[in-house]
């Protein structure tokens, strides 16, 4: 029998498992798997600051320990390369807004990817209601320093004369509205993608595996060999996709702080 | 069928993210001052590049 026969219907089922179901009440009002480790995470991540801010009320200002350090390490990481990097003089205002984003969803990509958990990320709804305050808040901060003709404006760039000026604003409205898509389905195609590439894995490994479990013969010892090969990629995608989670959390921050620094440049 | 057109969009991202490698790599080797500035551009570049081929996967899984 060979192993490979099954894959296209465990494949199937692979897939629809990914799709939202609701755990409690419906799709509408209720519980979805993703929302329930949403739920999770922000738990976690608030449990993680208060006791950052615990110890180090404890120890004073001078950071003692991994965990201090750690933390400190990441929001440094953070201000310096995310904020000061790009925004230069207005930093200090936009770097609550940057930093909550950023942690939030890496703590929400590491989360789904410790087995068994499920990523709140890894739903298109949780990307794009990020996605849609990240958008709102470049817009915001857009209008608050320019105003509002003077941001709808600003879109075309100064000194096109009038032909093309009207047709570059056209553009960069519709690219300006792309940003909200491509920010929402960047994350969720990642996070959805690795997660299929794993579970593709997990299955072939266990496909390959059980022969040997039904009868010991030499042809079933060579599969369980392959199996062992499959867990070996397996785990090389599974280091892959821990980079993966913090650099789409870095990726989105970091276009975050872009479309927050365009918004705020002053014309040229 | 989806498979064959997933195969065929991800050449160009495949290629999108060696021109980039590419580019990274030789002004590292020319000014190895500038790394940290061009690892962060690189890793955006090809977070842009790579997502249009994971769509590309998404849309053959899905549809």
């Amino acid at each position: 029998m060979n192993p490979l026969e099954l894959l296209e219907e465990e494949m199937d089922e692979l897939v629809e498992s990914f799709a939202s179901t609701a755990i409690h009440g419906d799709l509408v009002v209720g519980l979805t798997q993703y929302t329930f480790w949403l739920a999770v995470a922000t738990v976690v991540l608030l449990v993680l600051v208060f006791a950052f801010k615990n110890k180090q009320a404890k120890n004073g200002l001078v950071p003692k320990g991994r965990f201090v350090n750690g933390v400190e390490f990441l929001v440094e990481y953070c201000r310096d390369d995310l904020c000061k990097g790009l925004l230069g003089d207005t930093w200090r205002k936009h770097f609550p807004f940057i930093a909550s984003i950023f942690f939030f969803i890496l703590v929400n990509n590491i989360i789904g990817v410790i087995p068994g958990c499920k990523p709140g990320t890894g739903c298109i709804g949780t990307t794009a209601a990020l996605a849609c305050v990240s958008f709102v808040y470049f817009i915001v901060v857009g209008v608050r320093s320019k105003g509002v003709i003077g941001y709808i404006k600003s879109l075309a760039p100064a000194g096109v004369s009038f032909p093309m000026n009207a047709l570059v604003w056209v553009i960069e409205v519709f690219s300006t509205f792309l940003r909200l898509v491509t920010l929402a389905v960047r994350l969720f195609c990642n996070l959805f993608a690795g997660h299929v590439v794993m579970g593709t894995f997990a299955i072939l490994a266990s496909l390959f595996f059980m022969p040997l479990l039904q009868s010991i013969s030499p042809e079933s010892l060579g599969l369980a060999g392959a199996s062992v090969f499959w867990i070996a990629i397996l785990l090389v995608i599974y280091a892959v996709e821990l980079l993966v989670a913090a650099i789409q959390a870095y990726v989105f921050t970091l276009l975050s702080a872009v479309y927050i620094q365009l918004a705020e440049a002053e014309e040229h | 069928m989806g498979v064959i057109g997933y195969g065929l969009g991800v050449i160009g991202a495949g290629l999108g993210i060696g021109l980039a490698a590419y580019g990274a790599t030789t002004s590292m080797a020319r000014q190895p001052e500038v790394q940290g500035r061009l690892f962060t551009v690189f890793i955006l570049g090809s977070a842009f590049v790579e997502a249009l081929a994971l769509i590309g996967f998404v849309v053959t899984l899905i549809a």
